[in-house]
Parts: structure tokens; C-alpha cells; sequence
């Protein structure tokens, strides 16, 4: 450890990986998608003309080759029997909604699929709803005309998924999730340091611990800051007293009183070994708080209630290429910050002992 | 790992000595390991019924936390009561447990801090310090519960009694005594070592219960039946399983804490 914090190669990883975040995080463009659909609802056996508006796509360049589709579900759909394309972000296209539905529902939903050689598939889900005047299931199985979904193509290139809702901010994933992922390892790293001042009594552990939780105090804290920058944009407001934000905010406020602790002992010894046993009593109330707790109630927070979030579809793999280095740069960079600050708690220590000589 | 539980037998056995020399009819030789183990056991148990014990005498002669507490509770409830006339039973589920949380907050702070540092230290000499921490938190846990029990009373009498399912509530209000006795115990150990203890244990104690009073005021609201939740029964287990962690993290750090 002491020749590690004195060599230079992680730390410079450190930063190119992060920089290297930055650029593909925010520079690879995203999926194209569908953000408007209007009208959004319908009845039966009317000609339906939606217009669509969809973002990062290319209509203009496609003209005859794009294709549109409502599709009810997995063996069912219908073709645009009409499509106009109005710009390179907006087309109008008509639908012959059928007399009866195969469908036993009073308001049937359709997603939308829209699917060019330029900017390959996208889907909008629930994108119109039909309300049926009269439900009959077999007539509606029996007058059905199937348009299958054939040819679909994939866009080239690099991209990240268009999910609804979430659009540009999808990018948070590398600037919030990897920055408290970063700070839970940071944080047990500081529990394995004061675990082992309490075995040696040893002050220079204790420094490291006191380190690693300011550091970890400071992630947590950037967590927070670009979680209600998101949450600006996809809640419309900093700050809703989500269940998410509510236990995050307490988890730091008990880091926080980590550092009061601190201040309330002169004696260094005592403060050391005090410090040490609430840290570790600070991060077992800490499990609950944070992965117990949000769980049980309702949330508007990614992974909670049917949000997307980790995992799955929401998490490809050209996320994946920048989200997993982010982990590992946060937490370098978080690493290397504990060091300076390990290197003037020793400093600071020995210039008192210089100077009580 | 196997120097530090060296390491904590050693401190086991050097605790027990004393005892060992106390009963001289146990000689060295005769004690065998498991011997050593129940009579280390039996010494604990006996000492912390006796801490006990000293703990509900020292309260019944001065009935100071039961007086404190009770008056607390009636002027919060005649101040709400006049503010706000009407009681819902929502308000009442929130100002029963800020009643609850105040009460164990200004009864557990003294439990350490009301010890000079002294008197510890002879404590530490005569028992082990695992039954000292264990009868506080046993004390701690039962002038709780009999707290928010009489709480309850006094509220009911005032403003009515809106509880529907007595037996939950009283069950939330005894797992809410446990979680809050054991952690503002702990709490109140640590910061009875620095000199302002009463503001550091509020700001040490009050993020740490957070967890505890959420998952209660959730079962409250059960049992007022202002939501009907059928996974009820999860959040009482996860309220037990919060207990028990906070319970063995206290029990395996206070042998580092109470040392000076």
C-alpha cells in the first residue's frame, strides 16, 4: 500500500478512464425512438391518422422504405396503409382500426412500430389505445387481417437504447449509478480499515478510514447532486421526498455525524477507536436504508415499480462498455483523492510531533 | 482472523479470572473448557439481572423518566390538541410515534451518560462489560415499551382511541422498543465519551433510527387501518431482522468501546 499510493500508473488510469467516460458517454448518440403519438386514443372501425413524431430519425432520407405498424400482440399487428412523411422527424401515417378487436378487453392497447433501412426498428409502447363499442372476441379473430412484422432492420453503428421518458438522461447511468457504486466500495473500504484499527489500534488505518469516508461521503454526495439534476428533468423537480432520495439523504446525514464524532474527542487515540466503532455501527444501519427500505415502498425511481432501470433490456451492452469502466475510474479517482488525504493526516502528525519537541 | 479471536478468548479469560478466584473450590485444574464456558455464562446472566435490578430500583426511587415522560406526553398532547382540535387518525399514527421516539430519546440518553466516568470504570472492574450493556438495553427495552404503553393511554383518553388492530399495535410498539433501546443504548455508549453528550447523541442517534421508525410508522398505519397492506408480515420480520443486526453489531463492538 505504502509503494502504491506512491506510483503514478493507476491514478493516470484513473483519469483516462474516466475521460474516456466523458467522451463516449455524452458524444454516442442514442437509439432513434418515438416521442409523440397523437392522437393517443381511438374507437373502433374508424381510419386512423396519427401523426408521429420520433427523435434521432431520418423519415425524410427513407420516404418509401419507411414502414409502420400498430402491433396488438406477439402474433397480431397492423399496417399503415398510408404513410406522409412531413420532415426527417415527423410523418403522418392512416390506420384502418378494425370493427371488432380479437380481444376480450374493453380498451385494447397498441404499440407502435416504425421500421426504416436508415434508423432500423423502434418501438413505442402503448402508444394508442382503442376503446371497443362492442366486445366480440371471435368476430373480432374471425375479421382480422394480419400484417405480420416482416424485414426489420437494425441501425448501424454505436448507439445506446432510446427508452421513453428517460431519452438523453439515460446517459446519468455513468454520472449517478457508477458514482454510488463507486462510493459503496469506498465505504467498505473504510469499514475494512477501521475493522482493522480496532484489531492493531493502529493509527495509520485509522487515517485511511477517516479518509475513505470523507471520500465516500463526497461520491455519495455528487450521486445525489446528478440524481436531482435528473430528476429536474424526468420528475420536474429537484427534490419529491422519494423514498430513494428520503433514505439517501439520512444515509449521508449518518456519514456526516461520522465526522461530528470525530471533532468531539481531543484525545487522538480515543477518537481514533471510537471513530472506528461507529463507522462500522453507522455502515450496518446503513444496508437496510439503502437496499432494504426502498424496496418495500412505492418509488419513482429506476428499478422501483416497473421503472426501467439496471439490467434487462435497459442495460445493453454498449452501455455496459462505459458504465463498468465508470465504476472502476469513480472509485480510482476516489482511491487517489484518499491517498493525498491519508498523506496529510501523516504529515499534520508528524509536524505536531516536531513541534511538541 | 485467528490472533484477533485469540486475541478476544484472552480478554474472555481474563475477565472470568476474577470469578475464578472468587469461587475457590474451583481449582485451575478441575475446569474443564465447557465448565469454563457455562460458568462464564451463569456469571453473566447473574450479572446482568442484578444490573437490573440496581437500574429499576434507581428509577423507582426517583421515577424520574416515568414523571418526565408522562408530563412530556401530556403537554404535547394538549398543545396539538388545541392547535388542532380534531384529531385524524393520520395525525395521531405521526404524534404517537414523535411521542414515542421523544420519550426514548430523554429516557435512554442518561442510561451511560448519567454514570461518571468513575463509577464505570468500578462497574467494568466488578462485572463483565457485555452484562452491563445487555441489562441497560433489557431496561431500556421494558421502561420503553411500559412508556408507550401508558403513552397510549393517556393519548387514547385525550383524543380517542383509533387503533383497530390492537394486536399489531402492540406488537410494533414492543419491536419499536427493542430497535430504539438497542441502538440509542449503543448510541448513548459512545457519545457518554465526549463531553456535549446530549446534542451528539441526538445528531448520532436520530439518522441511525430512521430505518426503525419508517417500517413503524408503516405498521401504525396498519393497524389504524389507514391502508391495508396484505405483506405486512414481511415488514415486521425485516423490523426483527434490523433489530437482531443492530443487537449483535452492539454487542460485538462494545468490548472495544467501553476500554479507556
Amino acid at each position: 500500500m505504502q509503494r502504491l499510493i506512491r506510483q503514478h500508473w493507476w491514478k493516470a488510469l484513473g483519469v483516462l478512464i474516466l475521460l474516456y467516460v466523458f467522451i463516449a458517454g455524452m458524444l454516442i448518440p442514442l437509439k432513434p425512438g418515438i416521442t409523440v403519438v397523437n392522437p393517443s386514443s381511438t374507437r373502433t372501425g374508424t381510419e386512423l391518422v396519427v401523426e408521429v413524431e420520433g427523435y434521432n430519425t431520418n423519415f425524410d432520407q427513407a420516404e418509401d422504405t419507411l414502414r409502420m405498424w400498430l402491433k396488438m400482440d406477439n402474433d397480431r399487428s397492423l399496417a399503415a396503409t398510408n404513410i406522409e412523411v412531413l420532415g426527417p422527424t415527423r410523418a403522418q401515417a392512416e390506420f384502418r382500426i378494425p370493427e371488432y378487436l380479437p380481444s376480450d378487453q374493453k380498451v385494447q392497447d397498441f404499440a407502435l412500430i416504425i421500421d426504416n433501412p436508415i434508423d432500423g426498428a423502434s418501438v413505442r409502447p402503448n402508444a394508442v389505445l382503442v376503446t371497443q363499442d362492442s366486445i366480440d372476441q371471435e368476430m373480432g379473430e374471425e375479421t382480422w387481417q394480419n400484417d405480420p412484422l416482416t424485414n426489420l432492420h437494425e441501425r448501424e453503428g454505436i448507439t445506446f437504447p432510446f427508452r421513453n421518458i428517460l431519452g438523453e438522461t439515460i446517459r446519468n447511468t455513468y454520472f449517478h449509478v457508477s458514482l454510488w457504486l463507486a462510493m459503496m466500495i469506498i465505504f467498505i473500504a473504510a469499514v475494512v480499515y477501521s475493522i482493522k484499527h480496532l484489531r492493531t489500534l493502529n493509527l495509520e488505518y485509522d487515517y485511511w478510514a477517516s479518509a475513505l469516508t470523507a471520500v465516500g461521503l463526497l461520491l455519495g454526495g455528487l450521486g445525489l447532486l446528478t440524481g436531482g439534476i435528473w430528476a429536474q428533468y424526468t420528475w420536474g423537480t429537484f427534490w419529491s421526498w422519494d423514498i430513494k432520495q428520503f433514505t439517501t439523504l439520512i444515509a449521508l446525514l449518518i456519514y456526516l455525524a461520522y465526522f461530528v464524532l470525530r471533532r468531539a474527542f481531543p484525545d487522538e487515540a480515543q477518537q481514533a477507536r471510537i471513530s472506528a466503532v461507529y463507522n462500522i455501527f453507522a455502515f450496518v444501519a446503513l444496508i437496510p436504508l439503502i437496499y432494504v427500505l426502498p424496496r418495500l415502498t412505492d418509488s419513482l425511481h429506476p428499478g422501483n415499480g416497473g421503472n426501467p432501470a439496471l439490467g434487462g433490456e435497459d442495460l445493453d451492452n454498449t452501455m455496459r462498455m462505459v458504465f463498468y469502466p465508470a465504476v472502476i475510474g469513480w472509485t480510482l479517482i476516489g482511491s487517489w483523492i484518499a491517498s493525498i488525504m491519508y498523506r496529510t493526516s501523516k504529515i499534520e502528525e508528524s509536524l505536531l510531533d516536531q513541534w511538541e519537541d | 482472523m485467528l490472533p484477533w479471536f485469540k486475541s478476544r478468548i484472552h480478554h474472555w479469560k481474563f475477565l472470568c479470572d476474577f470469578f475464578v478466584k472468587t469461587n475457590q473450590w474451583l481449582s485451575s485444574e478441575r475446569l474443564s473448557k465447557s465448565n469454563f464456558v457455562l460458568l462464564q455464562l451463569m456469571n453473566m446472566l447473574q450479572q446482568t439481572l442484578r444490573l437490573l435490578w440496581r437500574d429499576w430500583v434507581l428509577e423507582w426511587r426517583t421515577r424520574y423518566a416515568l414523571s418526565g415522560i408522562l408530563l412530556y406526553v401530556f403537554a404535547t398532547i394538549v398543545l396539538v390538541y388545541s392547535a388542532l382540535i380534531d384529531i385524524q387518525p393520520q395525525v395521531w399514527n405521526a404524534l404517537f410515534w414523535i411521542i414515542i421516539l421523544f420519550a426514548a430519546i430523554s429516557a435512554i440518553v442518561k442510561s451511560f451518560v448519567q454514570e461518571s466516568q468513575q463509577r464505570q470504570l468500578y462497574y467494568y472492574s466488578l462485572v463483565h462489560p457485555l452484562a452491563l450493556l445487555i441489562a441497560k438495553m433489557i431496561y431500556n427495552t421494558t421502561l420503553l415499551f411500559i412508556l408507550s404503553l401508558l403513552s397510549w393511554l393517556v393519548l387514547g383518553l385525550l383524543t380517542g382511541n383509533p387503533v383497530k388492530d390492537t394486536g399489531l399495535f402492540v406488537l410494533a410498539i414492543f419491536l419499536g422498543s427493542v430497535g430504539l433501546s438497542i441502538a440509542f443504548t449503543f448510541i448513548s455508549a459512545i457519545s457518554a465519551k465526549a463531553q456535549n453528550s446530549a446534542t451528539l447523541m441526538a445528531v448520532l442517534g436520530f439518522p441511525v433510527i430512521i430505518p426503525i421508525l419508517l417500517i413503524l410508522v408503516k405498521i401504525g398505519a396498519n393497524a389504524l387501518r389507514l391502508m391495508q397492506d396484505t405483506a405486512i408480515g414481511g415488514d415486521i420480520l425485516i423490523l426483527v431482522a434490523i433489530n437482531l443486526v443492530l443487537l449483535s453489531v452492539s454487542i460485538l463492538l462494545y468490548p472495544f468501546l467501553w476500554r479507556d
